[in-house]
């Protein structure tokens, strides 16, 4: 973002000579200009890139258009009452919220343990920090293609862990009951670094003084833990918290490659469900009803996230 | 409230405005995909063809191309590959939206009918000469792209499923060295197939497919006495179609001698199946893959014979300039001719789409040495276009192999799964009716 200094606010009492007065506005004029000017080309890419999409979109979720029709036909709301009616998109709305909510509470709570873990003063922790936070760069899809591979019934990693225990592993990916623990661990396993790697730096930044302070008061670990060090890091969790929510809510990349939604529709989240009416069924204004509805709801728990953490989390 | 009218107002009526002049005229010159000519071709009018083909049918596409470029001096034809056929419909509509189009695209069993639909397809018919056009292709698979005596598209890439077998395993198992007649015979035929070891584990009998399978099934429903729809009237509700569903069910959950794979070829030519239901055009891929002795053969009947052509055809788009069009024509007049249809065959597995390639004396030794090339080409007497739904219905596929899926993992009755995907593709027929009863009945 483009900062910009804007003339700093004078009390009436200093303004006493008119002509003064005249100068400051002309000059206050000329910084707006200035400051239209370095911000023109910030704003106008954002709203072609950002927000035009988003109205257009809203204007297609009105329509029904098969993408290759030479022109949408406007059919009001329709999409909307049909979309919130249908059983099949209610179920699509559950599995996400179960996808989302066992991703979002196993990253924070995984990635808080790693970050304690990483704190310790041991011996190779370096790498390891690098080894965890890797797969967080690693490209979903190339990350898909590596689980395929370990979840494979036939040559898979885990049938070469699990069978000689006598165990025959789930068919991962096509058996309705596994397939979206599967995709869980997947993504669990590519997020987790990223959230140690955040506690990690919260955890260094906090402040000693509480915790030795405690400490001496005879406050037991589990004690310091809970009513000193997780409320100092009430920042964190809730921007991971809000950046989880909104990446797993949007989450397709691993779905495509390892389930394709199926088997059935077990795996068949919002952002599949999208893909699926827009690019498979060309039905691009009940995919645009789609995302709109998407979009409403993670502007909803975002919303409902920033009011409830105002209250509660303190920043220093 | 008055703000937020307002500022409705002005999306709605930013909206429209957009919608005024961003889509497509039927009639409009698009420019083409970017791409490069090398030096040797420049100054001739360029061609863009986009195919779904990769691996070892897409080097063989790039050899005809680059036969093609040769061959003469005014064309240049440009092979881009784009993924599976989906991804080429997909990228086909994409472009389109964007005002642009590439000249020939391939497109499968059950995208062209949208393109067609639509308008964004040029007919054909004004393209024919002798050695191009009805009478030199294969009469069922150039008829399917024929709607009241225009054609949409022309025959490339097409198939059918044969049934592939391990005539190892099969040895092993002390099985005759042929395909099953039946879908009795097959399941008759477990007990032994489970005995054969293969990778630690017993052969399972037959792998179905977890994309797409509904392609291999509009084939079984048929075996089976039943049908997807008879026009747009669903049927797969039905008796036969849910036989067909419930011999799968069975084989799968009942005799575990069956499963559902992401993808049965590769399975196959592992050697951890038995046999599979799988186009012709996998064939060559099949063979330089797997190590033991591939066999194959017409897929088996049950109360009736009938197997579903697929593939791909080769369709032009309209909305290009006059003289791209007259330059694409040729590379499809290329493609005609007999020796160039044989070719491809032989490189791939794919029908002889041309009636006299099947003359064609390479062709004939392959067939003569492998007898496997020659079985598509056999069956295709038993072969016909497939159900309407499916192949206009837009996304009716997914439907239909969703619903399989269903019973495939999760051991969900093909009578109740498919209730409810006829529910979902009454809906589909509904919305295609219209522009169906206009332009093709």
């Amino acid at each position: 973002m483009t900062v910009v200094d804007l003339p700093a606010r004078t009390h009436p009492d200093e303004r006493t000579i008119a002509d003064g007065n005249d100068q400051r506005k002309r000059r206050r004029r000329r910084e707006y200009g200035l400051f239209a000017l370095l911000v023109a080309p910030n704003l106008l890419v954002i709203a072609v890139f950002a927000y035009w999409p988003i109205i257009y979109n809203a204007f297609l979720s009105l329509t029904d258009w098969n993408m290759i029709a030479a022109r949408p036909k406007f059919v009001g709301l329709a999409n909307y009452g049909r979309t919130l009616t249908d059983p099949a998109f209610h179920k699509t709305l559950w599995i996400t919220v179960v996808f989302t909510g066992l991703i979002v509470v196993g990253s924070l709570v995984i990635g808080l343990a790693l970050a304690f873990l990483f704190n310790l003063p041991l011996k190779g922790r370096g790498a390891v920090r690098t080894i965890a936070f890797a797969p967080h760069i690693l490209s979903g899809a190339a990350v898909a293609t590596i689980w395929a591979f370990i979840f494979d019934p036939g040559y898979g990693l885990m049938r070469a862990l699990i069978e000689p225990f006598g165990a025959e592993p789930p068919d991962w990916m096509n058996n309705s009951d596994w397939a979206l623990p599967g995709l869980v661990i997947v993504y669990l396993w590519k997020n987790v670094g990223f959230a140690a790697l955040i506690y990690l730096a919260g955890l260094q930044s906090l402040p000693k003084e509480l915790d030795e302070a405690a400490a001496i008061d005879g406050a037991s670990t589990w004690t310091r833990f809970r009513s000193i060090k997780l409320p100092l890091l009430a920042p964190i969790t809730f921007f991971l918290l809000i950046t989880t929510v909104i990446g797993t809510f949007q989450a397709f990349d691993v779905i495509a490659v390892m389930t394709g939604g199926g088997p059935g529709d077990a795996t068949t989240t919002l952002s599949w469900s999208i893909y699926n009416e827009g690019f498979q069924a060309f039905n691009a204004g009940r995919a645009a009803t789609l995302s709109i509805i998407m979009f409403v709801i993670l502007l909803v728990v975002t919303t409902v996230q920033a009011r409830v953490m105002e209250r509660r989390v303190h920043y220093r | 409230m008055s703000m937020l009218k307002r500022r409705m107002f002005l999306g709605l009526a930013a909206g429209a405005t957009l919608a005024g002049c961003g889509y497509r005229s039927v009639d409009a010159i698009y420019s083409q995909p970017a791409g490069s000519v090398p030096k040797q071709y420049a100054n001739r009018t360029r061609v863009v063809f986009w195919s779904p083909y990769g691996g070892v049918n897409g080097k063989a596409v790039d050899k005809l191309v680059a036969k093609f470029n040769d061959s003469q001096q005014d064309v240049y034809v440009e092979v881009q590959f784009q993924g599976s056929y989906d991804d080429v419909a997909q990228k086909v509509a994409a472009a389109l939206v964007a005002k642009q189009a590439p000249d020939l695209a391939v497109l499968s069993d059950v995208t062209w009918e949208r393109f067609f639909l639509n308008d964004a397809l040029e007919p054909l018919n004004g393209y024919f000469t002798d050695g191009f056009g009805p009478g030199v292709y294969q009469e069922k698979l150039f008829g399917e792209y024929v709607v009241k005596g225009q054609s949409w598209a022309v025959p490339f890439a097409r198939s059918t499923p044969i049934m592939y077998y391990n005539r190892d395993a099969f040895a092993k198992a002390g099985l005759p060295d042929r395909v099953p007649r039946t879908w009795s015979e097959l399941r008759s035929w477990v007990p032994e197939l489970a005995k054969v070891q293969s990778g630690g584990r017993s052969l399972r009998t037959i792998a179905f497919a977890k994309i797409d399978g509904d392609w291999q099934f509009q084939g079984n429903v048929w075996q089976f006495g039943g049908a997807y729809s008879k026009g747009l009237d669903v049927t797969i509700d039905e008796a036969g179609a849910v036989a067909a569903g419930e011999w799968q069910r069975q084989m799968v959950h009942d005799l575990g001698a069956a499963y559902m794979a992401s993808s049965p070829s590769t399975d196959f030519a592992n050697g951890l199946v038995g046999v599979i239901q799988e186009s012709t055009g996998a064939m060559k891929t099949i063979g330089s893959k797997a190590k033991f002795k591939v066999g194959a053969g017409f897929i088996p009947s049950e109360v009736a014979a009938g197997i579903a052509t697929g593939g791909g055809g080769i369709g032009m788009l309209r909305n290009i300039s006059t003289e791209r069009k007259q330059a694409a024509a040729t590379f499809l007049q290329f493609l005609a001719l007999p020796e160039n249809s044989a070719w491809w065959t032989t490189q791939t597995g794919y029908l002889p789409v041309v009636n006299k390639a099947r003359e064609d004396a390479e062709l004939k030794k392959l067939i003569a040495e492998q007898p496997n090339y020659g079985v598509a080409i056999a069956q295709l007497e038993n072969a016909r276009q497939q159900d309407a739904i499916r192949l206009y219905g837009r996304n009716a596929n997914v439907q239909i192999y969703t619903g399989l899926q269903q019973i495939y993992a999760d051991n969900a009755q093909p009578k109740k799964v498919f209730a409810s995907v006829a529910g979902r593709l009454e809906a589909i027929g509904e919305e295609v009716k219209r522009l169906y009863e206009e332009k093709v009945l």
